[in-house]
């Protein structure tokens, strides 16, 4: 196989990511816009049913409720376009040599792209009905590595075992929906004490073990809810909560790469045998 | 001696399926001690052989024989079960008659997504573009997406593409069964002229009369082995 440079990759990964968004909605009547669809749907209906019941004990929460879907859209579709790509870029898997990773790659980056559109829109929102610092903005560049760290290191997992067993992609279809609830998208999210003094809590489930602190733990240690939250603190309540601890934005940044590194290892090794169980 | 530029030694492989198909991740966690009834076939049995510089090699042999297969590991595609390929050059590969086209893509794109996923450089790639609109002849198509093409002129194209290509060994499978009799004229004329330029090659075909036409050497394959090779009297 042609050895391919860094430089090499990150001009594939560039050039096909653009081409696929552009490609997704060329010729379609609505073109991009449908791909606001989805989540702005989600969001009325969620704002029409949630805003009596907690929209008074979150400020403003249109832009809190917002920025949430799409930071769940971005995870979701990310990750089933991960796998979805092994059958849409069937051709070149077939017969084409080239290092596998930048299929997922450019799925990381087409979907970066079309987050970064509908980010754009939450942009607008803040102007208009915002009340906001920006200074704060400037840890974004990190957050979006850290969700597309995320995305793809879960999707890879998936894509490496989604061939072999037919019913992974379904099976994801209704793991999200439960995900979707269990990540604070539409509800409150507190982290009273730092991430470091959390962790004692795992004695309390010990001591006396219910289903709801294991829920309650979960939601607050889910790598999305901390994305969610850390977004959220840094573009919309950066006067009341603190900005991310250099702790925490190291912590998040090396559990998100560990994760990233074992399904990219995963997905190396996995991806040998793509050609045989298609 | 120099070395080979594409060598193997003792590749094998064998293909492994379940009788009844077990493709579901609940089946299994479900059922995880379930015995199954599983189909095993060798397909590549302990072939070797070396490709020089500038050398073409035939494979022939009847269809099951192992002949993609075998292309598909030297190419990196497959992992052998065991063996070792070595391949000290970049290769370009066209197989199953097609090279891997987006049916919603113009041909302008296709090309293009196909060099760059070769590691050709903006440069390379801006001069295989030209190559490919030249020779393939699908000047009235070229904006249209490959949806729009005829079986042959998708055929035309894939041709056009592998052999622009600056790799110095092709992996080419049944490609003399492409387009018309002008443009197989063309064709033969094209591999012909690659072959003067120093390239290597590794040709599959059902065609003895043609790989012993081209070809310095053919090798004769049968139940994934190879059973004899033969000098061809090169035209």
């Amino acid at each position: 196989m042609h050895r391919y440079t860094w430089r090499q990759m990150f001009r594939i990964v560039w050039v096909v990511g653009w081409s696929d968004f552009v490609l997704k909605y060329r010729g379609s009547l609505l073109g991009y816009l449908w791909s606001l669809a989805a989540p702005l749907a989600k969001f009325l209906v969620i704002y029409y049913v949630f805003k009596p019941l907690v929209g008074g004990e979150i400020a403003q929460y249109p832009l809190y409720l917002f920025l949430g879907i799409i930071m769940w859209e971005h995870f979701t579709v990310t990750t089933t376009n991960c796998m979805t790509a092994l059958r849409e870029k069937q051709a070149f898997f077939m017969k084409i040599p080239f290092p596998r990773i930048l299929i997922m790659l450019i799925v990381g980056w087409t979907n970066m792209i079309i987050f970064l559109t509908h980010f754009l829109i939450f942009v607008a929102g803040v102007l208009i009905i915002g009340d906001t610092q920006w200074l704060p903005w400037l840890y974004i560049p990190v957050l979006l590595v850290q969700m597309t760290l995320l995305a793809l290191g879960v999707g890879m997992l998936l894509a490496s075992y989604c061939l072999k067993y037919r019913d992974i992609l379904h099976l994801w279809g209704i793991l999200s929906q439960v995900l979707f609830w269990l990540t604070p998208i539409t509800y409150a999210y507190k982290l009273d004490r730092p991430i470091s003094e959390q962790w004692k809590r795992l004695i309390e489930i010990i001591h006396h073990p219910s289903l709801h602190t294991v829920f309650d733990l979960f939601v607050q240690f889910q790598p999305l809810s901390l994305l969610t939250y850390d977004m959220r603190r840094v573009t919309l309540y950066a006067a009341d909560l603190s900005f991310p601890s250099a702790v925490h934005i190291g912590g998040v940044t090396l559990v998100l790469m560990a994760l990233f590194a074992i399904s990219a290892a995963v997905y190396h090794h996995r991806s040998k045998y793509f050609i045989e169980e298609y | 001696m120099s070395h080979p530029i594409l060598s193997c030694e003792h590749l094998t492989k064998s293909f492994r399926h379940t009788l009844i198909p077990v493709r579901h991740l609940q089946e299994r966690i479900a059922f995880p001690l379930r015995r199954k009834k599983w189909w095993v076939r060798t397909v590549v049995d302990n072939v070797s052989f070396d490709l020089q510089k500038g050398e073409w090699v035939g494979v022939y042999g009847p269809n099951g024989c192992g002949k993609t297969t075998l292309m598909r590991m030297l190419a990196g595609l497959l992992p052998p079960d065991a063996g070792t390929v070595a391949c000290r050059a970049d290769i370009s590969c066209f197989f199953e008659l097609s090279i891997g086209f987006h049916e919603e893509r113009t041909a302008e794109e296709n090309v293009r997504m196909h060099a760059m996923l070769q590691g050709l450089p903006p440069k390379g790639v801006a001069e295989i573009l030209g190559h490919v609109r030249e020779f393939a002849g699908i000047h009235e198509h070229w904006d249209l997406p490959l949806k729009c093409y005829s079986v042959g002129q998708r055929l035309r194209l894939g041709f056009a593409v592998t052999t622009a290509s600056p790799a110095d060994v092709l992996l080419l499978d049944e490609i003399l069964a492409v387009g018309d009799a002008d443009f197989q004229k063309r064709c033969r004329q094209r591999l012909k002229d690659l072959k003067h330029s120093g390239r290597s090659a590794l040709i599959v075909s059902h065609s003895l009369a043609d790989l012993e036409a081209m070809c310095d050497r053919v090798l004769f394959m049968e139940k994934g082995c190879v059973v004899r090779e033969e000098t061809a009297a090169v035209a």
